[in-house]
């Protein structure tokens, strides 16, 4: 049995090994079956990827840390917020242990700061809604052609996917709102991307889209709910949940579509453009989730500006 | 006993001072006669450091492993719809098709690649024809190499030089000490207001730098001069450079230099390397 043949350089395959035994074959793509899941991995160095571990983790670490000064004393117990779930407690006893929601999970308090929690991009998420698409489900196709060709994302093209991300996604209608929306109507598509894809896709929103776009100072944020701008009085705590999940989310215009090179190559092929919300999907959750992510998010140079 | 002795005794100084409520009663405090302690003296020192500009050359395993994922990548690709990005028979397609065949013959060897139903003239005028397209674009122009001509002349003040490392500012002082940017803390400043300033003292106002943050990132406590002098304590504050240049201060500042971790290590006192050493960034 003639054994591979050995590289001449790290870069190339020697020759592919011997096959002794035939693969199974798979009937509807008449193609041998491989014995494994392929999944493919980082394919090349990732740009943004490293800038992130040389120069953001270090300053974001140092940024959101907070000094406790060491005493003696034990450390205070963080407030109990409701009341825990106790099988000993007749009360509890055949209650749902409910997740904390609502104005207390934006009381959750934060992990305390260390080398391996130090906030970083979990996932972006791309979501086009289209209204049209209630009436007639063709005019999904444009929707689903631009997410392909922005995030490169086909179906089981490249192997399996990783774990969490699934390709362009159908998003349908949830709840049944009258005169807007029913549920189980597709109204639009969405992908999510994760590793160097995402960053991939930041590095053109940043380089290519944001630049060209007219009138654009920054991603508008809301006036804080306290301090000096405060735009409602600090007693009324109006902490929304989006405030503590760690997640930035904007829009894009419909204009903003033409800008990605991905679509600018043969934009005509696309019956017409189409506006966007990307969500950046962070790991910090918490009271201050939301300034952290953002500092995270604007260290990739995508700019902030606060509405006075 | 001590209760009743407690109230006897407010009772018996009740004439002499005014009566005072329980809430309010407190046994004297003794006054110490010690020496009040004497303050160190605050100093504050600025990190500045030039980001990567680069990114990291990858080591001969993790070379092999993104060809290998390439590959496997191509390989497993779904096809490329040609139809839909080219008009049919245009130089684009043309120039794409040529690329793509180069492509798969350097992943997948030889026999991969390979031209059908085409003969040689037609082959011919499409190479000359991509080629011509390439040159028009301006296609041709070389990669920049990764090392810098400073790198090569040794020049330690450019800051192109190291383009993959962290470099971090280093001054040489009057006294012929290398150390980081520093200066006093006036009275009544604040210690991110008195890096901001001490910062622009000795390195000049030619530069854009950004302060990260108001805490400091460490603290060094200063050797005596002598048995009598006051502790001197450095705090640390970590700023980035984004424009210009330094421009040392000649009064206080003999040279500068722009240095990895591993250069900073060779020129400063020992004692003050081991303050900093945990402050500067591996990468």
């Amino acid at each position: 049995m003639p054994l591979p043949r050995q590289p001449t350089e790290l870069g190339r395959f020697g020759r592919a090994p011997y096959i002794r035994r035939r693969l199974p074959a798979d009937i509807r793509r008449k193609l041998p079956r491989p014995p494994v899941n392929l999944r493919t991995r980082e394919y090349a160095p990732c740009r943004l990827g490293d800038h992130y571990h040389s120069t953001l983790a270090d300053n974001l670490m140092y940024m959101n840390y907070t000094h406790t000064v060491e005493s003696s004393l034990p450390p205070k117990p963080d407030r109990e917020i409701r009341l825990r779930w106790d099988p000993a407690n007749p009360y509890s006893k055949y209650r749902k242990n409910e997740p904390v929601g609502g104005k207390r999970f934006a009381e959750m308090a934060t992990e305390p700061n260390t080398p391996a929690n130090i906030i970083r991009l979990e996932a972006v998420q791309m979501h086009i809604m289209i209204k049209e698409a209630i009436t007639s489900r063709m005019h999904l196709l444009g929707v689903i052609a631009a997410l392909r060709a922005l995030s490169g994302e086909t179906e089981a093209g490249g192997g399996a996917l990783a774990k969490g991300v699934k390709g362009v996604e159908i998003v349908r209608g949830k709840k049944q709102v009258g005169g807007w929306i029913r549920s189980g109507v597709p109204v639009g598509a969405k992908v999510t991307l994760k590793g160097s894809a995402m960053y991939d896709l930041i590095a053109c929103l940043t380089e290519f889209v944001l630049p060209r776009l007219r009138e654009f100072h920054g991603i508008p944020m809301a006036a804080p709910v306290s301090g000096p701008n405060a735009y409602l009085p600090a007693s009324s705590n109006a902490v929304k949940p989006s405030d503590v999940t760690g997640v930035v989310s904007f829009g894009l215009p419909p204009e903003a579509m033409s800008y990605w090179p991905q679509i600018e190559v043969n934009q005509d092929a696309y019956p017409r453009m189409y506006g966007m919300h990307l969500h950046f999907i962070t790991n910090a959750v918490g009271v201050g989730a939301q300034e952290r992510a953002r500092a995270l998010v604007s260290g990739f140079q995508i700019p902030f500006l606060r509405k006075s | 006993m001590s209760s009743k002795t407690l109230v006897s005794l407010c009772r018996k100084n009740s004439s002499a001072t005014p009566r005072r409520t329980l809430a309010t009663v407190s046994p004297s405090i003794p006054v110490s006669h010690q020496k009040p302690k004497i303050k160190p003296t605050l100093l504050t020192s600025i990190i500045l450091n030039r980001s990567p500009i680069l990114t990291p050359t990858p080591t001969p395993f993790e070379r092999a492993y993104y060809s290998y994922q390439a590959r496997l990548r191509r390989a497993l690709s779904n096809p490329f719809p040609y139809d839909f990005y080219f008009k049919q028979g245009s130089i684009l397609e043309t120039r794409f098709t040529l690329e793509e065949r180069r492509r798969e013959r350097i992943s997948f060897g030889r026999q991969f690649g390979i031209a059908d139903d085409l003969d040689a003239e037609k082959a011919a005028a499409n190479k000359a024809a991509a080629e011509q397209l390439a040159e028009q674009e301006g296609e041709r122009d070389e990669l920049m190499p990764r090392v810098h001509p400073s790198d090569e002349a040794r020049d330690y003040k450019s800051l192109d030089r190291k383009g993959r490392r962290n470099l971090y500012l280093l001054l040489e002082a009057k006294e012929g000490v290398w150390r980081f940017p520093q200066g006093d803390v006036k009275k009544g400043e604040l210690l991110h207001q008195s890096a901001q300033r001490d910062l622009l003292a000795e390195c000049g106002e030619r530069m854009d730098t950004w302060i990260v943050s108001r805490n400091p990132v460490g603290h060094y406590k200063l050797p005596k001069k002598s048995s009598t002098a006051k502790d001197e304590i450095a705090f640390f504050y970590k700023a980035h450079i984004l424009a210009g240049q330094v421009q040392p201060n000649l009064e206080t500042v003999k040279d500068f230099a722009w240095l990895t971790k591993q250069e900073i290590e060779s020129r400063v006192p020992q004692h003050y390397w081991f303050g900093v050493k945990d402050i500067l960034s591996d990468h």
